[in-house]
């Protein structure tokens, strides 16, 4: 009999788990990601010839329709930052698959931690564009976090794993099991209870994370009111501290007023969370047009010099 | 508000007030004193002026650096007619009192109408037709 | 018991859990002979490392332990109620070792029945450097050894299909690209396959797809023949394949 060396063992080990596509058009070639419900495998599209991404059931019967619920979510909202879906279906074994465009790119988190500040909120701000999209057509996702967030090459944002998506309008359809992931669940929807203020408060929590590794940034980010640590990023923790706040009535209502916010902090305006001291608004108003500010100096600097050079 | 409209406002803003910057940078001067409303009406009009030139300039332009550039470029040609007037009239020229200011203030409103103006809509066209 | 050669089986899989408590003794005899193939290497490392035995004594007690499970029918009492397979030999194993087996009682070497081409040598070079040092726990191995055994008799079955079906070329490449593959400083690419074995890049690849589908349905259908329930097969290939339970929320 054949002996099998560990590594040979591992490959094979991998190779026999690969979902059987044979009577579809697409080849699996390799696993790329492994969620809770499924498996996300590289693949390739062989009717287009292009690189796909393919989302399997882990064993069959288990979540076949939680997955099509996904796909269907998916192929509902067309946005720039919720990936494509192209086609879905049964496996001969049983197993649910959907197939979606392949995203390239980084985690959030990772790519944040290279970047400063205010791109990382630019960054937050498309995430909250697309959220507020889904919103706007009645979709949850209930399981937004930096692992569910991809940054492509140009800084364009795929908002993925809408596994937990549900309709907003549809409160009959309960969550029959814990939801969310720790850290980013807001504490009603560990009851149940869910709306957009549920996604407000994970959004919530992404930004404070963002926020929580500034001080690591070299340099603050130039062309913005965005300051890169100290008593300047009160008006941030104050729109965090809001945006996860325990009683949902005490959040922003909806996305939109959250990014709303965050865009105010980055333009170097007053933000609606934080009631700012005179002196710090003087001193915000200060930063924010310092340019300009300079100018005018220069002009009463340059009269004056003229007054004295005339007599 | 657009580039231009922010440029004729804020030029005649700033003119205003660097017409009546004459009174004190010229304070026992009677001509001065007697021709002040003929002097900020002129310096108004010319802010006017430079900053409608300038917030038009601001809107076909992507660089901040070239907005600013232009808007010295302006202030100071601008300056530099006001004082060949003057000689021309047969007053003093003050040609440097004139022109550095305008070209600072040129420089002001190139800068102001960049960052601060609204940038102009873009149209879209859809592939289907 | 028949010495059984240890690379021949039947190209048809019935359940080998079923087959060893069957009344037909040639069923029984095939059904030990694949038990002892899938069964030896793991129980031998098990014996090494958990029991710390030396090479001679470890090989005695393998070969004595498959002997009296045939004799008594140890395995023939299996219950899938209670455990699986795999838990349940083990269960079986550690009863024989427990008691105080010393050689006296031991059949001689040479005498019995005796268990046919094992590599033993090639299974203590595989222990020797874990015997070593204490990475790894006996219980680990037993699983490991037990699904190396698994798939080096779904590779033997692709081979026997590969020839079934006249295409010994899809196991040749099979061979260098998916088992010596892994191994080898550079894995070969599907051009270099293609220009030894004398075909297109596009045969090598579909020849390729076919052997990996064949075998990954040998892979299950292995796991399958020593499950008695379906819910235990389900649950061993998902132990066995890499996907935990934890993923089937």
């Amino acid at each position: 009999m054949t002996w099998l060396s560990d590594r040979a063992l591992g490959h094979l080990k991998s190779m026999a788990d690969l979902p059987d596509f044979s009577a579809t058009r697409y080849d699996i070639e390799e696993e790329i990601g492994r969620g809770g419900m499924g498996i996300v495998f590289r693949g390739r599209d062989r009717e287009l010839a292009r690189e796909v991404a393919v989302k399997v059931t882990t064993w069959p019967g288990a979540d076949v329709d939680r997955l099509r619920d996904e796909a269907r979510v998916l192929a509902a909202l067309e946005h720039p930052g919720i990936v494509a879906v192209h086609d879905a279906g049964r496996l001969p074994d049983g197993r649910a698959y959907y197939v979606m465009a392949i995203v390239r790119g980084e985690r959030f988190d990772e790519r944040a931690a290279r970047v400063t500040l205010a791109d990382r909120l630019r960054l937050f701000d498309r995430v909250c564009d697309t959220v507020a999209f889904a919103h706007a057509r009645g979709i949850l996702h209930l399981d937004l976090k930096p692992a569910n967030i991809m940054v492509g090459p140009y800084g364009d944002v795929r908002v993925l794993d809408w596994g937990l998506a549900r309709l907003g309008s549809d409160p009959g359809r309960p969550i029959t099991h814990m939801a969310g992931t720790e850290g980013y669940m807001a504490p009603e929807q560990a009851r149940g209870i869910v709306d957009e203020r549920s996604d407000v408060y994970a959004l919530g929590a992404i930004l404070r994370g963002l926020v929580a590794a500034e001080s690591a940034l070299p340099s603050r980010d130039r062309g913005s009111g965005v300051p890169a640590t100290g008593r300047p990023l009160r008006p941030l923790h104050s729109i965090v501290m809001r945006a996860m706040a325990e009683d949902p009535t005490n959040r922003y209502a909806d996305v939109a007023s959250l990014a709303a916010d965050v865009r105010r902090f980055v333009d170097g305006h007053a933000v609606d969370a934080y009631r700012e001291p005179a002196l710090e608004r003087i001193a915000r108003v200060g930063r924010t047009y310092r340019t300009a500010i300079a100018l005018v100096f220069a002009y009463l600097a340059m009269r004056i010099v003229l007054i004295f050079w005339g007599r | 508000m657009s580039k231009p409209v922010l440029g004729l406002v804020l030029g005649g803003v700033l003119g205003v007030f660097d017409g009546l910057s004459a009174l004190v940078s010229a304070p026992n001067d009677p001509a001065v004193r007697a021709g002040i409303v003929g002097i900020v009406i002129g310096s108004t009009m010319k802010g006017v002026l430079t900053g409608l030139i300038i917030g038009w300039f601001a809107k076909r332009t992507q660089s901040l650096a070239s907005g600013i550039a232009f808007g010295l470029l302006v202030g100071v040609a601008l300056a530099a007619c006001v004082s060949l007037m003057q000689k021309m009239s047969g007053q003093p020229a003050y040609y440097w009192q004139i022109m550095l200011p305008g070209g600072i203030l040129g420089i002001i409103v190139g800068y102001a109408t960049f960052t601060y103006g609204a940038p102009a809509p873009r149209l879209t066209r859809t592939a289907q037709s | 018991m028949t010495a059984g050669h240890p690379d021949a089986f039947p190209l048809t899989r019935h359940s080998v859990v079923r087959a060893i408590a069957s009344a037909d003794p040639e069923a029984r005899a095939q059904a030990y002979d694949a038990i002892i193939r899938s069964y030896w290497r793991p129980v031998y490392a098990y014996i090494r490392m958990r029991w710390r035995r030396d090479p001679a004594d470890a090989q005695d007690l393998t070969q004595e332990f498959f002997t009296r499970a045939f004799e008594k029918e140890y395995l023939a009492r299996y219950d899938a109620s209670k455990a699986r397979f795999r838990t349940f030999v083990r269960t079986c194993l550690e009863a024989f070792l427990s008691k105080d087996y010393d050689a006296a009682h031991r059949r001689k070497r040479g005498g019995g029945a005796r268990i046919e081409s094992l590599d033993f040598a090639r299974a203590d070079a595989d222990l020797a450097a874990h015997l070593r040092s204490d990475a790894g726990d006996p219980e680990s191995w037993f699983r490991r050894e037990w699904t190396r055994a698994l798939f080096a008799d779904a590779v033997a079955r692709l081979h026997a299909e590969c020839d079934a079906a006249g295409r010994p070329q899809a196991f040749e490449a099979f061979v260098r690209y998916d088992i010596d593959g892994p191994d080898a400083p550079v894995r070969p690419t599907y051009a270099a396959l293609a220009r030894d074995l004398g075909m297109s890049v596009t045969d090598v690849t579909n020849q390729l797809a076919w052997a990996r589908r064949t075998f990954r349905a040998g892979v299950l259908d292995a796991i399958r023949a020593f499950c008695a329930t379906d819910e235990e097969f389900r649950a061993e290939a998902r132990d066995l394949l890499g996907a935990t339970p934890e993923d089937a929320r």
